[in-house]
């Protein structure tokens, strides 16, 4: 996929504080057929759900890290008026997770530094992790780190496990404030609506408030 | 005549030194004034061997034999007596100032003819040179003078204006005293135009004097005169006068000023919360009925807005927010009765079915939140496609005229925030949210970070009262919002995204004067930033910078009503306001320099005036770029500006942009770094050196024997030949003190000295 060259003055001209999101997605041979189908369906719903959203269009800044026997950047951060849709995802080999996190996080500091150096307010950002199985590499290096930023509450993260298959364990260990995520079934529509309406809810504070986010509303869709 | 408090005479001979230049006015040729006469003969007389001596002579523009020639050109029959006499003055002048430049005594060659106005020239002179001489105008015209005196506070120079006396001495008079007969020129122009007989001249004037005294009177904290002026006759047009006085009246029923915090809030019980399509009764101050809920209007973080009929809408809390305080607080504006345009005051309390408080009735706000209109320039120019400048500050004197009044109901609107103002395409704007006002003890119980002030961050919200700075911390930050459409104050490159921090640290980064602010944010808002009127810029400046002179002591609403509205007549005033993308909401360039300074449309991409020359010292004239910024920012070589390459911090090893990194450090980490550094090289005062009892070691050495496993040392070091340095001096153990006292004094205590108590025996010496 052709990564976005995101415009300097899209960046600064708009004061919104911004709100990076990583979505780091499993993409390993297990998530082939209707799965990742699914999953890309999910995603387009929720650039569409930020696009009509008056506050969520101009704060919210995604990218995509997918993991399979390595991982690689699907795009780079951009503002949803300059994302494509995604047109499909590949699933194939094993499920490099701890370098899927390794990159993410590291966008996600990259991003932050690219706000600060050119004088961009933002929101701590949100790390959404979605696999289907358990991990083939090493984790553990990923797992301090994410646990140190939320910790240190600059990260707000989103185990999600996909289907039955999924290694809650391994997940929970990501998630050191609220237990992992796991889908019901495929329902990536229901969990991209209720992203992208906490998306919403944030980009209509201001950085600094704590924003509660509706777990409520994630019962139709996940078991906790 | 002033009297003595109001002027100060200078002897002109110093004006006539190398180093000063002294100007004079035609005006001043023709005065007739028999007070003053024979005072041109004796400044000439007192200062001619100064004048040749230095090789200074007295300037005389061009401009202003110019306009003597035309005087005395004119047939005195059918002139007053007075007017005859001056011109026969202009005439007498020339044939002196002819031999008087002979003798080396008058320059007259200088300043152009080009420029109609006379005033102008003297203040482009003035400003031309203000960093190379002192430089002092005879004059009478009230106008110049107000102009120069302000350009003197402005650039910090010593620039004076004053007329003759009959002994020749420069009286200079103060500006009180030039405030108030500006004030009473203004009046007199005013007057005539009100009462219809107003000339172009008048109009001119008074157009001229209005920003001008406005300005005057702000930077030098002036308030306008009120004495023997009468009424002032001409108002501006944005503020009519009954809305005015309903405004700025003293209110009678205004809220107590010094209400203590009440007592925590609590619940209140009801049984069901109203939804769309149901009853309610409602009940004002004098009245009483029923009404069915309407279209959902929006939702916030307390409670739903409903309709209520084309005029109001209803406020339901939610059942989290349903509170003693609410109730009460509501109530008692209620009873007020109150009523201001664009305030949406409770205006009747609404209950449930059985009789429960579940909410209020208030104004409908038309419009949307400012949040969804002005703050993003995406929306902005969805919303108000056709706004200006001027629209912009327009709202700004909206709000603020708002805020002055609930101010003077001893109302602190606590939560302001741009969710709770409306603005709508015709500029009304309105505050919503009343149930949050703070007031008679009730506190603010919600609260934006952004718009904390330093004081009040990290305090709970609902156990606290507001206290005016932070009220009028809010208001300030309001204000630059809206002026910099959407932009927070504090926003600057090199931060983590802690709003808390940007706050605290009073680090304001736009470009000020001549600090240059390496922290500036990218963009074009250094732009929007340059174009703001300068008195707004100052309030701006001095109110947000931690070394501002309004830091600890914020303006009031009224200070910057005042300010804004100096705002708006100078966006009007042509003469004033000489570079048009002033007027733009989005300016992309900075704004021009001068009044002369060339400006084009972009011959790239036909941006209209994106063009502003560029003042040259060395080639004495402006400069003009081939193209535009957006231009430039586009062309090949820069927009594919390679990639940000990112190295990571030597500290905390996080990957940044290298233009970022100070000494291979990210910005935080560098400023931790700075301030270990700074406190490495401070001296210990904890640590005495047990010879003279002085603090002798930095923090940084003691750190360093301590990391080594060295003991530290306790005495200055010794140098060669073991000499302790000159002021180590020892001390010789404190006889103790005699009397009752000393006996009971444990062995113990000399030791035990507190650190505060060794810290001040360090200054005192004792
Ligand atoms: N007087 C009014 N006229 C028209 N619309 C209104 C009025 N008051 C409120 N609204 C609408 O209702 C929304 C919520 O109102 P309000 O800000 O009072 O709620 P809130 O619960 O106090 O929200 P928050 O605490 O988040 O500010 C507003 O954003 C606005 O769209
Ligand atoms: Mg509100
Ligand atoms: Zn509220
Ligand atoms: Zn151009
Ligand atoms: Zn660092
Ligand atoms: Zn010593």
């Amino acid at each position: 996929m052709a990564r976005l060259n995101i415009g300097a003055d899209d960046l600064v001209d708009n004061p919104t504080p911004r709100v990076p999101v990583s979505l780091c997605l499993d993409t390993s041979s297990s998530m082939s057929g209707p799965p990742i189908q699914e999953l890309v369906r999910g995603v387009n719903l929720f650039y569409d759900a930020i696009d009509e959203d008056d506050d969520a269009h101009d704060s919210a800044e995604i990218n995509i890290v997918e993991f399979n026997s390595s991982t690689g950047l699907v795009h780079d951060f951009a503002s949803i008026e300059r994302l494509r849709r995604i047109s499909a995802l590949t699933a194939s080999g094993t499920t490099a997770m701890g370098a899927g996190v390794n990159l993410a996080l590291d966008t996600l500091e990259n991003r932050k530094a690219t706000y600060s150096g050119s004088g961009v307010l933002y929101y701590q950002p949100w790390l959404v992790l979605m696999t289907d199985g358990a991990p083939t590499d090493n984790i553990d290096s990923a797992v301090r780190r994410v646990v140190d930023l939320v910790e240190a509450k600059k990260l707000t993260v989103f185990p999600i496990g996909i289907g039955g298959g999924a290694d809650m364990k391994t997940l929970a260990r990501f998630s050191p404030n609220r237990p992992p995520l796991r889908l019901d079934g495929l329902k990536f529509k229901e969990f991209f609506e209720w992203l992208s309406r906490s998306v919403a809810r944030v980009s209509r504070s201001t950085p600094g408030d704590t924003v509660k986010l509706d777990l409520e509303g994630l019962a139709g869709w996940a078991e906790l | 005549m002033l009297n003595a408090l109001e002027y100060q005479l200078i002897d002109p001979v110093e004006f006539l030194q190398p180093n000063r230049r002294l100007f004079i006015d035609t005006n001043v040729f023709m005065d007739t004034d028999a007070r003053r006469a024979g005072g041109l003969k004796r400044l000439f007389e007192r200062g001619q061997s100064a004048i040749i001596a230095n090789g200074n002579p007295v300037v005389v523009p061009t401009k202003v034999v110019g306009e003597l020639t035309k005087q005395s050109r004119i047939h005195p029959s059918g002139e007053t007596m007075e007017r005859a006499e001056a011109i026969k003055k202009a005439g007498a002048t020339l044939t002196f100032l002819e031999s008087a430049s002979k003798a080396g005594l008058v320059r007259k060659d200088l300043g152009d003819d080009t420029n109609p106005y006379a005033d102008d020239l003297f203040l482009k002179l003035f400003e031309r040179f203000a960093g190379t001489y002192e430089m002092c105008l005879l004059t009478h015209d009230i106008t110049i003078k107000l102009r120069i005196r302000l350009l003197a506070h402005r650039l910090a120079k010593r620039l004076l204006v004053g007329v003759l006396t009959k002994d020749g001495d420069l009286e200079v008079e103060s500006d009180e005293s030039l405030f108030e007969r500006g004030f009473r020129k203004y009046k007199r122009h005013a007057t005539c135009i009100a009462e219809g007989s107003g000339s172009f001249k008048d109009e001119s004037e008074v157009a001229v004097l209005k920003p001008l005294l406005d300005d005057f009177g702000k930077a030098f904290g002036l308030k306008e005169p009120a004495t023997n002026l009468g009424p002032r006759a001409v108002k501006s047009p944005s503020s009519p006068e009954p809305r005015r006085s309903a405004v700025a009246s003293t209110p009678t029923n205004s809220f107590s000023a010094q209400a203590r915090l009440k007592p925590s809030d609590t619940p209140v019980a009801f049984s069901a919360l109203p939804k769309q399509g149901d009853h309610v009764t409602w009940a004002s101050a004098d009245r009483s009925g029923s009404l069915v809920l309407g279209a959902l209007l929006g939702e916030g973080g307390e409670g739903t807005v409903y309709d209520a009929d084309l005029s109001t809408v209803v406020k339901i809390f939610d059942k989290d927010h349903l509170t003693r305080h609410r109730k009460e607080k509501i109530e008692l504006l209620v009873d007020r009765n109150l009523r201001a345009k664009g305030l949406c005051i409770p205006s009747a309390v609404v209950r449930n079915g059985n009789g429960e408080f579940v909410g209020y009735v208030m104004p409908k706000a038309s419009g949307r939140e400012f949040q969804r209109t002005v703050f993003n320039k995406r929306k902005f120019e969805r919303e108000f496609p056709s706004w200006k400048k001027a629209d912009l500050v327009d709202i700004c004197i909206s709000f603020l005229e708002k805020v002055q009044y609930l101010h003077s109901m001893n109302v602190i609107l606590g939560d302001i925030n741009p969710k709770n103002l409306m603005v709508d395409e015709k500029k009304n704007v309105f505050i919503i949210d009343a149930d949050s006002w703070q007031l008679e003890g009730y506190p603010c119980p919600v609260g934006t970070p952004m718009f904390a002030s330093p004081a009040m961050l990290g305090k709970t919200y609902s156990d606290v009262l507001r206290t005016m700075e932070d009220e009028l911390f809010a208001v300030a930050t309001m204000l630059f919002m809206i002026v910099m459409t959407g932009q927070f104050p504090y926003i600057r490159t090199g931060t983590d995204g802690d709003m808390v921090q940007l706050i605290k640290e009073g680090n304001f980064a736009f470009q000020y004067e001549n600090r240059n602010n390496k922290d500036q944010p990218d963009g074009d808002w250094k732009y929007m930033w340059s174009h703001i009127h300068k008195p707004v810029k100052d309030l701006f400046w001095h109110t947000f910078h931690r070394e501002g002179k309004h830091y600890k002591k914020r303006p009031t609403a009224a200070e910057w009503l005042e300010a804004f509205k100096a705002y708006k007549s100078y966006l009007g005033n042509k003469r004033m306001n000489f570079d048009p993308m002033s007027n733009d909401v989005y300016p992309i360039r900075n704004k021009a320099f001068k009044q002369d300074t060339p400006i084009r449309d972009c011959p790239t991409c036909g941006r209209q005036n994106a063009i502003a020359g560029i003042w040259i010292d060395d080639t004495q004239e402006h400069s003009l770029p081939r193209q535009c910024n957006k231009c430039r920012d586009q062309q090949p070589g820069r927009a594919a500006a390679a990639p940000t390459i990112t190295v990571p911090c030597r500290d905390c090893s996080r990957p940044f942009p290298k233009s970022q990194l100070k000494y291979g450090r990210c910005p935080s980490c560098a400023q931790k770094h700075d301030e270990r550094q700074a406190r490495a090289n401070t001296l210990d005062p904890s640590r005495l050196c047990v010879r003279c009892q002085k603090p002798f070691i930095t923090y940084g050495n003691v750190e360093w024997h301590q990391r080594n496993g060295r003991s530290v040392p306790t005495t200055h070091r010794a140098g060669s030949g073991g000499r302790y340095p000159a002021g180590c001096v020892p001390t010789l153990p404190r006889t103790p003190r005699t009397g009752p006292t000393a006996s009971t004094t444990k062995p113990s205590a000399q030791t035990q000295v507190g650190f505060w108590a060794r810290l001040r025996k360090w200054f005192t010496g004792n």
